[in-house]
């Protein structure tokens, strides 16, 4: 047969602009949790209490650790880029509650992913896509392995899902520290993030 | 950019037809719902339309009044499927479907160009699956029609039926739709 196995029919790619307004459309139900990531809808899967003990242990700390003039958002919705709006499970902002009431924010100063059943999307997929988006620092909390993930430094890699991926990874266990970049004289214990 | 490690949204045809009344959709966008999916029709060529025109041309001949044969129009093919066919045989009039979109045509057949691929995968298995009892691709590239027919369970196939039969049918030869079985369409008729 003459012809490729290349599908021709391509899943549709949603804007975040068009995710917004079939939010805002009523589109999806209530108890439905998506996040736009790079044009696809994508569920977020239930999560136990771990994931949502990881939560609460990284806001307190990372609060603690940034003090006034920042804001820690739990799955929030991030207005990343075009056709990505993810939710992802920590999101640091500068400013105030009030200062993102007309538009999500978009350029978060850290973000940090708590992963238990997600791991592969979280290193994959939702590194590349903050890599291309320019997150400089971005955590995973490893719940397989009880150890947080540090990506930091953003560059074009054609081989990954997006074109980009993170230059450097650390990666920390309990009895280690950690400083987010943009408060670099804060010290947290990587066991105080881990549940 | 498949996302290939999270689970992505599954559409049901009530939600993409909700979908569609509030306008969520830009004009002109052609997209179809396969198993929960929605996919983007690739912009049509010359043989392609060509084709579908040939075919439906043959088909309005051999099915008379007492059916509709619609060209690239919705089917409301199962919980999680609305397909546009490049062709759809279906029971009646026109007005019979002005509510809601028909659900089991007699006969779909497909164009295939590029998509060859899809058309005898994906989307031949979705019509088995939904009892489609006669599916035709015109196969542009290899200047042949495939008719497929006997749909079967498939544990293997994307869902899980197939059809069990298939007919490949040159310029030269005739095809006789099931639900037309007199009448004889010759294959060099539908092809561009």
């Amino acid at each position: 047969m003459s012809e490729v196995a290349r599908s021709p029919a391509r899943a549709k790619r949603w804007t975040r602009l068009e995710y917004e307004r079939l939010v805002d459309l009523g589109a999806f139900g209530p108890e439905e949790r998506l996040e736009l990531i790079g044009g696809q809808l994508v569920v977020r899967e239930p999560q136990g209490r771990p994931h949502s003990t990881g939560i609460r242990l990284v806001a307190a700390a990372l609060r603690a650790a940034f003090g006034p003039g920042w804001t820690i958002e739990a799955q929030l919705p991030v207005a990343l880029d075009e056709e990505s709006e993810p939710e992802p499970d920590i999101a640091v902002v500068a400013g105030g509650p009030r200062d993102y009431l007309s538009s999500h924010p978009s350029r978060p100063t850290l973000v940090v992913e708590i992963a238990l059943t997600s791991l592969a999307l979280d290193r994959g997929e939702k590194a590349s896509l903050y890599a291309r988006a320019r997150i400089e620092d971005y955590w995973i909390v490893n719940l397989v392995d009880n150890i947080l993930e540090v990506y930091r430094d953003p560059e074009a890699n054609p081989d990954s899902p997006y074109g980009w991926h993170y230059g450097s990874t650390v990666t920390l266990s309990a009895g280690d520290h950690v400083r987010p970049l943009s408060v670099p004289n804060a010290e947290i214990r990587v066991a105080d993030l881990l549940p | 950019m498949v996302v290939s490690s999270g689970r992505t949204k599954h559409w049901t045809r009530v939600e993409y037809e909700r979908l569609i009344d509030l306008g969520a959709f830009r004009p002109g966008e052609r997209l179809e719902l396969v198993g929960g999916a929605l996919l983007v029709s690739e912009p049509q060529g010359g043989p392609h339309f060509t084709a579908i025109g040939l075919v439906e041309d043959a088909l309005r001949q051999v099915f008379g009044s007492g059916w509709t044969v619609r060209a690239q129009g919705p089917i409301a093919l199962d919980e999680d499927s609305e397909p546009e066919p490049d062709l759809a045989v279906v029971q009646g009039s026109r007005r019979d479907h002005s509510r809601s979109h028909p659900s089991h045509p007699v006969l779909i057949v497909e164009v295939a160009e590029s998509s060859l691929a899809f058309d005898r995968g994906e989307k031949g298995s979705l019509y088995a699956r939904a009892g489609i009892a006669d599916y035709w691709i015109l196969n542009l590239p290899d200047r042949v029609l495939e008719v497929y027919r006997d749909p079967v369970a498939a544990p293997h196939a994307p869902y899980r039926y197939r059809y069990g039969a298939t007919i490949t049918l040159g310029p030269r030869d005739t095809a006789s739709p099931l639900a037309a079985p007199t009448a004889a369409i010759l294959v060099a008729d539908l092809l561009p």
